[in-house]
C-alpha cells in the first residue's frame, strides 16, 4: 500500500480561521502532501518497514498485553515459561537418555536436551500462535487500520521472551554439571537472532496463509511434530548417516540448533549447514514478506 | 491472486463483476460535516471501510490530510481480564493514540466514562453500560482531524447518549472534519451541511440536507413504507428502524 504518514502534521488553516459556515470564502489551504494516500492496492510489494516503525508503540502494547494476560486464571502462573522447557526435558531425558541411551557428544544428556528443547521450544511456540494471532485478533482487524504484520510479530516477540526467561535454567545447570564456560557463547545472541528471523518468517507466511486456508492451522501441529525430529533437538546432528548429511541442512533448523551447541559447549562449528540455514532463512524472509503483503488487503474481507 | 484462465468455467467468464463503489468522487473541506445516507447494500459503510483503511480498494485514490477515526472502532481490543485502565492504554494504542497522549487525556476520559471506582477492576466484570462507556470515551478522546460515525449513537442510556451527541458538537466546532453516515434523517438534517446520497455503489447525489433528503426518501420502495408504518406509525422518519 503506498501509504506514507508525516508524523510532523499540522492543519495551519484550522489555527488561522475557522471558518466553517462561510464555504465560498477563502480557498482552504492544505498542506502539500497527503498525510494519508490510499491507492489501489499494487500486485507485488514487500511489508512497509516504515509503517511497522510509525506503529512500533503499538506493538509493544501488544507484547504487553500478551505478556499481562496469558496466565491470568492459572495457579502457577508465570513458572509455566519455567515449567514447560523443563518437564519436556525430564520426559525426553527419562525415554530417550536413560533407556534409550542417545549420545550427546560427550555433554551430559539432560543439558544437551535442554540446550535443544529451549530453541526449538521458541521456535514451535512462536510459528504456531503467530499462525493464529491474526484469526484470533479479527476483531481488530475488521474495525481498525494498523500494519497486519505487527500481529504475528508481537506473538514472536511473546514467546522470544519466554525463550530468554527460560535461559535462565540453561545457565544454572551448565553451573550444575560444571560446564565450563567459553568466550564463543558470545556468538549465542547472533543465533538468537538469527532464529528469531527465520521463526518470522515463517510465522509471517503462515499467518497470512491461515486466515485464507484454515488448513494450515490444522495441519501445523502434525508438520511441528515431524520437524522436531527432522532437526537435532533430543539428538545430535553427527547421529545422521553421512550420506543424508545434505539434506538434513536443508532443514535451517539443524544450523541454528547445532550451532547454539557448539557455541555453548566448545563442539567444533558445523559451518556449512549454519550458512545454508542463513541463506534459507534470509530467502524466507523476503519471500514472507512479500506474500504478506500481497495478502493483507484482503485479511478484513476474508477472516 | 488471480487464478489461470483455464480454471474459469463458461458461466464464470460471462458473469459481470460486482463493484460496491463505483464513481465516487468528492471533496471534502476541512471542517466540514457530511451526512452519508442510501440503502443497505448501497455502500456507505464499504466507503467508510475505505477510508478507514479497513480494506484497500480496487480502483481509484484517496487523500486524506490528517489522521483518521471512526466510531466503527469503539472497544476494539478490549480485552476482557485487563483492568480499566490497562485497557485505556491498549485501546488507545490500537486507535492509533501515542503513550503520552494517552496519559494526557487519561483523566478526562476516566472522568467522561465515569468508571473511575472501577479503573482497577478486570472490565469483564463490568457491566455492559460501564463497557460501552469505557470505549466510547477513549474513542471520543482520540480527536482525529478526519472522524467518521457509523450509526453507532446508541450507544448507552438517554444522558450518555447526549453527551456523546454534545462531544460530536463540540468536535465539528472545533474545526474537524467528520463523515456521518445514518437512517436518522433528522440528525442527518440536523448536523449536516452537505448530504451525500449513494444508490447502488454509485455517488447520486451531493446536494444540501433538504435536497438529498427528499431525493432518498422518494427512493423508498412502497414495502420499506409498509414495514415503516407498522413500526413507527405517525412519527416519521426519526425514529425509522436502522434495519429496515
Amino acid at each position: 500500500m503506498a501509504i506514507s504518514k508525516k508524523s510532523t502534521f499540522s492543519l495551519p488553516h484550522l489555527d488561522a480561521a475557522p471558518s466553517i459556515e462561510s464555504e465560498s470564502s477563502t480557498a482552504v489551504i492544505l498542506p502539500e502532501t497527503p498525510s494519508i494516500r490510499i491507492r489501489a492496492s499494487k500486485r507485488w510489494s514487500a511489508i512497509d518497514l516504515h509503517e511497522l516503525w510509525i506503529h512500533r508503540e503499538l506493538l509493544y502494547f501488544l507484547v504487553w498485553r500478551d505478556l499481562k494476560v496469558r496466565y491470568k486464571q492459572t495457579v502457577l502462573g508465570a513458572s509455566w515459561v519455567i515449567l514447560q522447557p523443563v518437564l519436556t526435558t525430564l520426559v525426553f531425558a527419562t525415554f530417550l537418555g536413560n533407556i534409550a541411551r542417545v549420545p550427546s557428544n560427550g555433554v551430559p544428556y539432560i543439558l544437551f536436551l535442554y540446550s535443544g528443547l529451549l530453541p526449538w521450544i521458541y521456535f514451535s511456540n512462536a510459528v504456531s500462535t503467530s499462525s493464529h494471532s491474526l484469526i484470533a485478533s479479527a476483531h481488530m482487524i475488521t474495525k481498525v487500520y494498523f500494519p497486519r504484520s505487527i500481529v504475528p510479530f508481537a506473538a514472536v516477540l511473546v514467546r522470544l521472551s519466554d525463550f530468554l526467561v527460560a535461559s535462565a535454567i540453561l545457565v544454572v545447570l551448565m553451573i550444575y554439571y560444571g560446564q565450563p564456560l567459553k568466550w564463543t557463547i558470545l556468538i549465542t545472541p547472533l543465533l538468537i537472532l538469527h532464529l528469531t528471523l527465520l521463526t518470522l518468517g515463517l510465522s509471517f507466511w503462515f499467518a497470512a496463509l491461515n486466515v485464507k486456508y484454515r488448513d494450515v492451522g490444522t495441519v501445523l501441529p502434525v508438520v511441528m511434530q515431524l520437524w522436531m525430529f527432522a532437526s537435532p533437538v533430543v539428538y545430535p546432528a553427527n547421529l545422521v548417516a553421512p550420506r543424508w548429511n545434505w539434506a538434513y541442512s536443508l532443514n535451517p533448523l539443524t544450523g541454528i540448533i547445532s550451532a547454539f551447541r557448539s557455541a555453548l559447549f566448545g563442539i567444533p562449528l558445523d559451518l556449512r549447514s549454519l550458512l545454508i540455514s542463513a541463506a534459507i532463512t534470509i530467502a524466507l524472509l523476503v519471500y514472507a514478506a512479500f506474500v504478506f503483503r500481497h495478502m493483507e488487503d484482503q485479511f478484513a474481507d476474508v477472516v | 491472486m488471480e487464478a489461470p484462465k483455464l480454471l474459469f468455467s463458461r458461466s464464470d467468464r460471462n458473469r459481470t463483476p460486482l463493484w460496491a463503489l463505483r464513481d465516487v468522487s468528492f471533496e471534502v473541506r476541512p471542517g466540514e460535516v457530511i451526512g452519508i445516507i442510501g440503502r443497505n447494500g448501497a455502500g456507505k459503510s464499504t466507503l467508510l471501510k475505505i477510508l478507514a483503511r479497513i480494506v484497500t480498494p480496487s480502483a481509484g485514490e484517496v487523500d486524506i490530510y490528517g489522521r483518521v477515526g471512526s466510531l466503527l472502532q469503539v472497544g476494539t481490543g478490549f480485552h476482557p481480564d485487563l483492568t480499566g485502565r490497562e485497557n485505556i492504554f491498549l485501546n488507545g494504542a490500537i486507535l492509533g493514540m501515542k503513550a503520552t497522549e494517552i496519559k494526557t487525556k487519561f483523566d478526562e476520559i476516566v472522568a467522561f466514562s465515569e468508571v473511575g471506582r472501577f479503573l482497577e477492576t478486570p472490565v469483564k466484570y463490568y457491566s455492559s453500560g460501564m463497557y460501552l462507556r469505557l470505549a466510547f470515551a477513549i474513542a471520543a478522546h482520540f480527536e482525529p482531524e478526519v472522524l467518521l460515525f457509523d450509526e453507532v449513537l446508541a450507544v448507552g442510556d438517554e444522558s450518555f447518549q447526549k453527551k456523546c451527541l454534545a462531544k460530536i458538537k463540540d468536535v465539528s466546532r472545533d474545526g474537524r472534519t467528520i463523515l456521518f453516515v445514518s437512517h436518522n434523517m433528522t440528525a442527518i438534517e440536523r448536523h449536516c451541511a452537505r448530504v451525500l446520497l449513494i444508490r447502488s455503489g454509485l455517488l447520486y447525489e451531493d446536494d444540501d440536507p433538504k435536497r438529498t433528503v427528499a431525493e432518498y426518501l422518494s427512493e423508498a420502495s412502497p414495502i420499506d413504507g409498509k414495514l415503516e408504518a407498522h413500526f413507527t406509525g405517525n412519527n416519521g422518519f426519526d425514529k425509522r428502524h436502522p434495519f429496515l
